[in-house]
């Protein structure tokens, strides 16, 4: 059984590629004509699809790696051992893709690496940025043994090895932190936040829901893989996974429900708003509905069963922080935000760029135990039919399911979008002000004598008083350049140096043109009285 | 007059007449091009720092509010943007990252950013820093005719708001707008309405924002140390409890070969 080595034509990699050549477009625009040509971002609404979907869920791909090297490594739970690898791997790649985003998102993306030496501790964006860097480099250290191994360099290796512990360690506090921090970005905003988002209790929020998808996260991985390579984890292992996920949510909710209940603001998510539907779609679909798919023995032990409420932690994960970052900030912003085709595919193409590592990692390295490789039917499983649909009819049984589930997302989420509020930020209708009480107080500038040049028949006063209009004063209509208000302020005592022909259209001509007012050209003396 | 104390503007709303001088003077003092004919019906905007707005009949201005503890300088990672002691919260482009989150935080919803732009900067007013600091007013307050804006030492101005309401109490509204809304404002406002009439919120409360995110973030430091030592106390205690379980086994003659199940084989993967 040889395999063949010239690429062949498949549906995914049609797509693929189509996500590429999209992204990479978009990236030109991005990066030729600035953030205002490539997204749909604006001075009320500053945060989009970049920040909400690849930097907020991003680093939360990194949740399953920290919790299970946890588990593993300092609880000595060993039997989650094989799950380790492709965890870190996802939190590797999670991580990088966070950057590469970050590198879209950022204004000056060439100052990425200010916040390493211009400190700003009070600033939850600084410990992010920190909290980033470190992991980074944390994961990138705890992935390396799989390149040692490829290398087949055993110095590092032995080294690595021996630094296991101090690095989760250090990478469980960075996540704890981290994840949490994310929440916090939000702590600063009680005004902008819509209440049924905006808590207190953001920081928990954020952690706890990670420690969920991390968990969802690897199950759809190992998945996946699975179709793709005949690589995955044992079924055993992530039915465990799924008991954890039940575990978490069941906390999550709680949690949230009383919160919710606390700040009053649990009636706001029965109530028909945008932000009510969308909050529903999010708690229903997200959190109570895998809670309860995973509560069933039957969905817990079943490939599918899983992987369908895998799915939907995953999607109402999502689907929360994008309710924080751009649902909840809507209203109080004025604007309705939806991003922009470019937003839309540079996001896809991260993410397909996260589906092409994962996947050569998986080939070229030892991410799964090597024993599944050999035995690629997955010998601990009962039940051979539900393989056999898993590996013939899965990609339309997903295709449905998935469908039924976008379906379901988008009449909530459509229903809660017609409910949007259409906000006119239009000034509100101007009614002639009060000036009496204003212009009691109104100290008319002084006149301007002019310098008489030789060929003037006189010299020209000019009087603030005879130009303003009594009734509607207004400074703009002569005050631009060159007649400036801020210098002529700071010098009123000497005869002043006319700054140019007076009569053209520059200067009084612009007016004194027999139009508005009589025409310079008319009666000298009208202007020359002086001597 | 560039006494060290901080200084401010107050904005007396029953004053204004609309005129649009501080919008151009701040247009001028900035070289930014002029965007309106008609500076009412103006927005803020990357060019315009300044604008004034007629709300149902009374003007009101609207700019950066110079917070005394400002939420834009306490969320920016790189310290770009600066509360100075005289008063003006500045920015420097060089250390700006463009992550906008200053845009996001201001309650006031001031920042505005240059979108368009490669190398995009915030931009705001910034109280005339330059001018303030060489002891001259602001280019704003030093074009008004009507003294709606006043610029001074912020005590005095809170002392001459203050006079003005106990002196005409039918005249004003009897909020000082900027005494104490987040922790208090370079930027004092007084009217004859409640601030909300002219479309300034007045559901922040007196605290600073600022606080709400320092509050989790001072704890840090405790929490990295005490994690620290709780992860590693767990992971010795675990460690140990199996070395010594082990060694209970071999003492007590079992076969290692029988224990395949048994977590002593750490030197097998990372
Ligand atoms: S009003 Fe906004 S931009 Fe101005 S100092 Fe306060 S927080 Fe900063
Ligand atoms: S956009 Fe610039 S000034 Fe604003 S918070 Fe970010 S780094 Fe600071």
């Amino acid at each position: 059984m040889k395999i063949i080595v010239r690429p062949r034509i498949t549906f995914w990699r049609v797509v693929a590629g189509v996500i590429f050549l999209s992204g990479l477009y978009s990236t030109y625009v991005r990066f030729s004509g600035g953030l205002g040509a490539s997204t749909a971002l604006s001075d009320r609404f500053p945060w989009g699809l970049w920040v909400g979907f690849d930097v907020l869920c991003g680093v939360a791909l990194a949740a399953g790696g920290f919790t299970m090297s946890a588990v593993v490594y300092i609880f000595h739970i060993e039997r989650f051992k094989p799950i380790i690898r492709p965890t870190i791997l996802t939190a590797f790649l999670g991580y990088l893709l966070v950057i590469v985003a970050l590198l879209f998102d950022l204004g000056k993306p060439y100052n990425i690496w200010h916040p390493l030496v211009m400190w700003n501790p009070h600033s939850v964006m600084f410990e992010v940025a920190w909290c980033v860097m470190l992991y980074t480099t944390v994961l990138a250290l705890e992935f390396s043994p799989l390149l040692w191994e490829r290398l087949r360099w055993e110095k590092p290796l032995k080294v690595m090895h021996a630094l296991t512990v101090p690095l989760v360690i250090l990478g469980v506090i960075l996540s704890f932190l981290h994840q949490s921090s994310l929440g916090s970005l939000f702590l600063i905003v009680p005004h902008r936040l819509h209440p049924l988002w905006y808590s207190p209790l953001l920081p928990v929020f954020f952690f706890v829901s990670a420690l969920a998808l991390g968990c969802a996260m690897t199950i759809f991985e190992s998945f996946l893989s699975f179709r793709a390579f005949r690589k995955r984890l044992e079924l055993h292992l992530l039915t465990d996974l799924g008991k954890v996920i039940v575990g978490v949510l069941a906390l999550y909710l709680t949690l949230k429900l009383q919160d919710l209940a606390g700040r009053g603001a649990l009636r706001l998510a029965f109530e028909p708003t945008y932000e009510g539907r969308l909050f529903l779609a999010e708690m229903v679909l997200g959190t109570i509905a895998p809670m309860v798919l995973l509560l069933i023995p039957r969905v817990r032990t079943d490939d599918f069963g899983l992987f369908v409420s895998a799915v939907m932690v995953v999607l109402g994960f999502i689907m929360n922080r994008l309710n924080v970052s751009i649902t909840g900030m809507e209203a109080s912003s004025g604007v309705a935000y939806f991003p922009s085709w470019t937003e839309i595919s540079v996001t896809m193409m991260i993410v397909a760029l996260g589906f092409v590592l994962f996947g050569l990692a998986v080939k070229y390295l030892r991410v799964f135990p090597p024993e599944e490789v050999a035995r690629p039917a997955a010998v601990e499983l009962p039940a051979p039919a539900v393989l056999r649909r898993l590996r013939q009819g899965s990609t339309a049984v997903v295709a449905t399911v998935g469908g039924v589930f976008l379906v379901l997302v988008l009449a909530l989420g459509y229903s809660g979008l017609r409910l949007r509020p259409t906000r006119a930020w239009a000034a509100p209708p101007a009614a002639e002000g009060d000036l009496q009480r204003g212009l009691e107080h109104f100290t008319v500038p002084p006149d301007i004598v002019y310098q008489r040049s030789e060929a003037s028949p006189g010299t020209v006063t000019f009087s603030h008083a005879s130009h303003i209009d009594w009734n509607r004063p207004r400074c703009t209509v002569c005050h631009h350049q060159p007649y400036s208000l801020v210098t002529s302020v700071s010098d009123r005592s000497s005869p002043r140096k006319p700054p140019g022909d007076m009569h053209a259209e520059a200067f009084c001509g612009r007016c004194h043109n027999g139009k508005q007012a009589f025409n310079v050209k008319e009666d000298c003396a009208t202007c020359h009285k002086g001597p | 007059m560039a006494t060290g104390k901080k200084k401010g503007l107050l904005f007396d709303s029953t004053r204004c007449i609309g005129c649009g001088a501080c919008y151009l003077a701040c247009k001028e003092r900035n070289r930014l091009p002029v965007t309106a004919e008609d500076p009412l019906a103006d927005e803020l905007s990357a060019v315009t720092y300044t604008v004034v707005q007629n709300r149902r009949g009374r003007f009101v201005r609207r700019l950066c509010m110079h917070c005394e503890d400002p939420t834009c300088a306490s969320v920016c990672p790189v310290g770009a943007l600066e509360k100075t002691p005289l008063g003006p919260v500045v920015y420097h482009p060089d250390r700006c990252i463009g992550c906008r989150y200053c845009m996001v935080a201001c309650p006031f919803g001031v920042p505005r950013y240059e979108w368009r732009s490669r190398t995009p900067r915030v931009r705001k007013c910034d109280l005339c820093y330059d001018r303030v600091a060489a002891g001259l007013p602001t280019a704003c307050a030093a074009v008004c005719p009507t003294g709606a804006t006043r610029f001074g030492d912020r005590d005095e101005l809170i002392e001459e708001a203050r006079a003005r309401i106990r002196a005409e109490p039918d005249r004003y509204h009897p909020h000082i707008y900027g005494l104490e809304e987040v922790g208090g404002t370079s930027v004092l406002l007084i009217a004859d309405v409640a601030p909300e009439n002219l479309g300034y919120r007045t559901d922040l409360s007196a605290e600073p924002l600022p606080l709400l995110t320092w509050n989790v973030l001072k704890k840090i430091p405790n929490f990295v140390l005490v994690g620290g030592v709780l992860l590693g106390g767990l992971w010795w205690i675990t460690n140990r409890r199996i070395a010594v379980a082990r060694a209970e086994r071999e003492a007590l003659g079992t076969n290692r070969q029988t224990e395949e199940g048994q977590p002593s084989d750490r030197e097998e993967q990372v």
